[in-house]
């Protein structure tokens, strides 16, 4: 194209849907399908993926390792070690899903052949009883559906500090698990010590498998509250004096256990001089009493509401009791709903509250500004206070 | 159980920008809408989502087209006129330049824009104000003519500037303007918005943006481009659209060449008079579309004749600091080595260092975005697809990271602070996680590239010879008016115009 004199040109708009014609007429008729972003994409976040069972072993005296491997034989994605997983549990006529962090490490889930994850999982007492069911029926061969790589609670090299100071709490062990196991296999590059809380002894989940990874970079330092007159170790609860004597200069730490654990550790937390960027939270997990957060509506707690379920043009109507989440009143009455992190976090049950009212889990409101305006709720943290009315994706 | 109607007038693939505004203009003049989005909400990359209980802006830079309330642009009237009330916060300056030598701040409108960058460059007022007005001029015509066609004659007499200037690149108008190289230089950084270098990039997209974005400012909604994407879904809802969230449409169904329905990944057959897909040509005209012998060798073509534009790689920083603490002062800055935009576009190709660079800080536009004493920074380059393609699922995080690090060095050396000393929350998005979260074809935001055989000049006149199956249209930065919010607005009224013209046209 000659510059000169465009000002006198008026041909332009011609030549170039010519040029564009014959751009056309000069390319490949064969279809190109290649989208190796995609693939990439597809890799790391492929949905809900078929596993089988293959392997179950005891990690403690009240908890069990679960091993899983995909159906197909492939490997399983890639993921950040301290993600969770979430699986979906048939139970008579309903679909539960839970999620669990992944006690395997990451390289392990790219191995070339049977490539695995694990989850560990205590027995709980008396509320949770899918960790039951995992403990006591889960074998060798059982097939689920899951969904590997969920999750913020794992380290960031570009936010975290080179020392970790990990506190962990019972079953809480296992976000560190994966850590540690990445850290020695080489492949995550942090220094991380591990403070870990339990009752007693025999309650120390994945101990001989943590012990096996000591190193320069690794260190597993136990603190038994309990009785226990043998013990050579440190004792009591993780508190800010021990904390300290852990800590570099400059740490990050990672929390994760029971929620007793997190209001106690954000008072030993609080006494020591941590920038706020140096602290990271697992999720909450799902309330075990909501009745017990503040602003909670006392006069419902006994009642039993009317649950609309929109999905698409069909319509459902289901019972919601006031002090269960609304996905539990879904899953109960076999509704399917995608849930992740169950904490109200995640965003995965996004949920249109078309009419009614709901309480909102305070510890687990994790929803945008927009949302709030419009009556969104994550319904994994939203108990109903009234007859509700929700619009729910199609499953 | 029964979760869609029989049928449907029109099925919308995608519930971002464009598909939201096709199915805003189809029910507003009543017509049965069906929308099916893959992920739960709407608004495609158009987003928030919440870390640490800070809610952050997915992509949004600037809005483009919205316009005061007194003077509305095109897009700011379409969002009135469909009653989607969105808080707009105007973006105080138009950009910070930051090039070798030159660090300049520019703000929106014609003569103040020309006024301070004769400042900087003495003696240029005269010369950047004739580019500009030149600009408007072309713009002018652009708006006018999407509207009303006009006959050769009249193009000539109302739209000279436009007609003359349609068959050159940016760079070739912009030489004869004799401007000095660092008057050029702060009249360039906006060309990362439309994806090409100045000598391919045709002037005709380089006027609308220049005086579209200088002439009147550019809007952020107070709630994150969430806001815009939930209020535009909301009423959408409110006019009768079905809008059906995690629902992958893996086929359109197409009868005697005709379009009339999808299945969606789940199995559900759903029938329409007219389907608008969101998804690119490329993935729909190679795999979409069963019988898969009812595409024609031409659409093939079409799709390998045309090159895909820019992706996006972002690190979006939540700091424990304030901008004022940490000494940034600009809403947006563009920062390069050069300001030499083919270069810029030839290093898009591969996989960093990119040293053109975008920066946003909320903050400055918007008070409330972060809570007190923190802000949000993000940083973006606009890579081609070419260099993320070679990445390997096992590569992509060390990839990633690498490339993030970079850039944040890079802006930190421009701040004199080192921004990794404040992270409180840090993620980096890439292409893949464009891909992941809308499907788009390779994870590409920008369409195809603005170029001289790519032109929106031609696409406007080639559109009919471009329609392969009846009943289908698209919408999306993959067409006419190409990539940006704005223009998938008004790419979104242009597909639901075609719907609504052919209806018209068969009705009689």
């Amino acid at each position: 194209m000659k510059v000169k004199g465009f000002l006198k040109d008026v041909g332009g708009a011609s030549r170039v849907a010519k040029a564009r014609l014959a751009a056309f007429e000069n390319a490949s008729p064969m279809p190109v399908t290649d989208d190796p972003i995609g693939d990439v994409a597809r890799t790391w976040h492929p949905g809900k993926l078929d596993l089988v069972v293959t392997e179950v072993r005891p990690a403690s005296r009240t908890a069990t390792t679960v091993r899983f491997e995909r159906r197909d034989g492939k490997k399983l994605p890639p993921f950040y070690a301290g993600q969770f997983m979430v699986v979906d549990f048939p139970i008579g006529e309903s679909l539960i899903s839970r999620p669990y962090s992944i006690s395997s490490a990451p390289y392990q889930a790219r191995l070339d052949e049977h490539a695995f994850v694990e989850i560990t999982v205590r027995r709980s007492k008396g509320d949770g009883f899918i960790c039951d069911y995992i403990n006591d029926s889960v074998k060798a061969g059982d097939a689920f559906r899951g969904m590997i790589g969920c999750g913020q609670f794992f380290y960031e090299p570009l936010r975290d500090a080179r020392h970790v100071v990990a506190l962990a709490g019972g079953v809480g062990i296992t976000p560190f698990a994966s850590m540690a196991r990445e850290i020695a296999h080489g492949t995550l590059d942090f220094d991380l010590t591990i403070l870990y809380g339990s009752v007693s002894s025999g309650d120390i989940t994945l101990r001989d498998e943590l012990e096996r990874l000591h190193s320069d970079k690794l260190h597993i330092v136990h603190v038994l509250s309990g009785d226990e007159p043998d013990w050579q170790g440190e004792r009591g609860f993780l508190t800010a004096e021990l904390i300290k004597k852990y800590s570099a200069e400059d740490t990050t730490y990672f929390i994760c256990g029971p929620q007793v654990m997190y209001k106690f550790l954000r008072g030993e937390l609080g006494k020591l001089d941590i920038p706020r960027r140096r602290v990271r939270f697992e999720v909450f997990g799902q309330a075990k009493n909501i009745t017990a957060f503040e602003g909670y509506p006392q006069e419902v707690k006994d009642k039993t509401f009317e649950l609309t379920v929109v999905r698409g043009i069909h319509e459902d109507v289901i019972p919601a009791k006031a002090t269960e989440s609304l996905v539990v009143a879904l899953e109960r009455a076999g509704i399917r709903i995608e849930t992740g992190c169950r904490s109200g976090e995640c965003g995965f049950c996004r949920t249109k509250v078309l009419s009614g009212s709901v309480y909102i889990c305070p510890e687990s409101d994790g929803r945008r500004a927009a949302d709030k305006d419009f009556g969104y709720v994550h319904a994994c943290a939203a108990y109903p206070t009234s007859d509700v009315k929700i619009k729910i994706p199609i499953e | 159980m029964k979760f869609y109607k029989d049928h449907y007038d029109v099925i919308v693939i995608g519930g971002a920008l464009a598909g939201l505004s096709a199915a805003l203009m189809l029910a507003d003049k009543g017509k049965d809408v069906l929308v099916l989005e893959r992920h739960n909400l709407p608004g495609g990359i158009a987003t928030s989502f919440v870390r640490g209980g800070i809610e952050i802006e997915a992509a949004l830079h600037e809005m483009m087209s919205i316009g005061s309330k007194d003077h509305r642009l095109k897009v700011g009237k379409f969002f009135d006129d469909m009653g989607v009330d969105i808080d707009w916060l105007r973006v105080p300056e138009a950009y910070h330049a930051s090039l070798p030598g030159l660090e300049v701040t520019l703000h929106p409108g014609l003569e103040t824009f020309a006024r301070e960058v004769d400042a900087a460059v003495p003696g240029t007022y005269d010369k950047v104000l004739a580019v500009l007005n030149l600009c408007h001029t072309v713009f002018d015509s652009v708006n006018e003519l999407s509207i009303h066609p006009a006959s050769k004659p009249q193009m000539l007499l109302k739209h000279e500037a436009f007609v003359k200037t349609a068959g050159y690149s940016t760079q070739e108008v912009l030489d004869t303007f004799g401007l000095p190289q660092k008057a050029l230089d702060l009249l360039a950084p906006y060309w990362i918005y439309v994806g090409t270098g100045f000598r391919e990039l045709p002037f005709t997209i380089y006027s609308v943006l220049m005086a579209d974005y200088i002439g009147y400012g550019s809007y952020i909604p107070h709630k994150f481009s969430h806001e815009m994407s939930l209020k535009m879904a909301e009423r959408a809802e409110a006019m009768g659209v079905q809008i059906e969230y995690r629902q992958h449409v893996d086929k359109i169904l197409v009868r005697d060449g005709r379009a009339c329905g999808v299945r969606t990944a789940r199995g559900d057959e759903i029938y329409a008079d007219y389907v608008i897909s969101s998804a690119y040509p490329n993935s729909v005209y190679t795999h979409m579309i069963e019988p898969a012998d009812a595409v024609p060798a031409r659409a093939i073509k079409m799709v390998n004749g045309r090159r895909l534009s820019l992706t996006a790689f972002s690190v979006i920083l939540i700091l424990d600091k304030s901008a004022g603490e940490l000494g940034i002062k600009d809403y947006s800055v563009f920062r390069g080595d050069t300001m030499d935009t083919d270069a810029c576009y030839a290093e898009l190709k591969g996989l960093g260092p990119y040293r053109y660079i975008t920066c946003i800080c909320h903050n400055l536009a918007n008070p409330d975005a972060t809570p007190p004493g923190t802000c949000s920074y993000s940083i973006t380059t606009l890579p081609r697809v070419d260099g993320w393609k070679t990445v390997s699922a096992d590569d992509y995080d060390r990839v990633k990271h690498e490339v993030a690090r970079q850039m944040i060095d890079y802006m930190s050396e421009y701040l004199g602070v080192n921004l990794l000393d404040h992270v409180l929350e840090c993620v980096i998005e890439t292409p893949m996680t464009v891909a992941h979260y809308t499907g788009m074809w390779n994870g590409c935001i920008y369409g195809y590239a603005h170029t001289m055989e790519d032109h929106i000049v031609a696409r406007l006149q080639t559109a009919d010879a471009e329609h392969f199956i009846d009943h289908l249209e698209f919408s999306g930065a993959h067409q006419i008016s190409g990539d940006g919010m704005g223009p998938a607005v008004t790419n979104g009224r242009k597909a639901a115009k075609n719907v609504l013209d052919t209806m018209e046209r068969e009705a009689k």
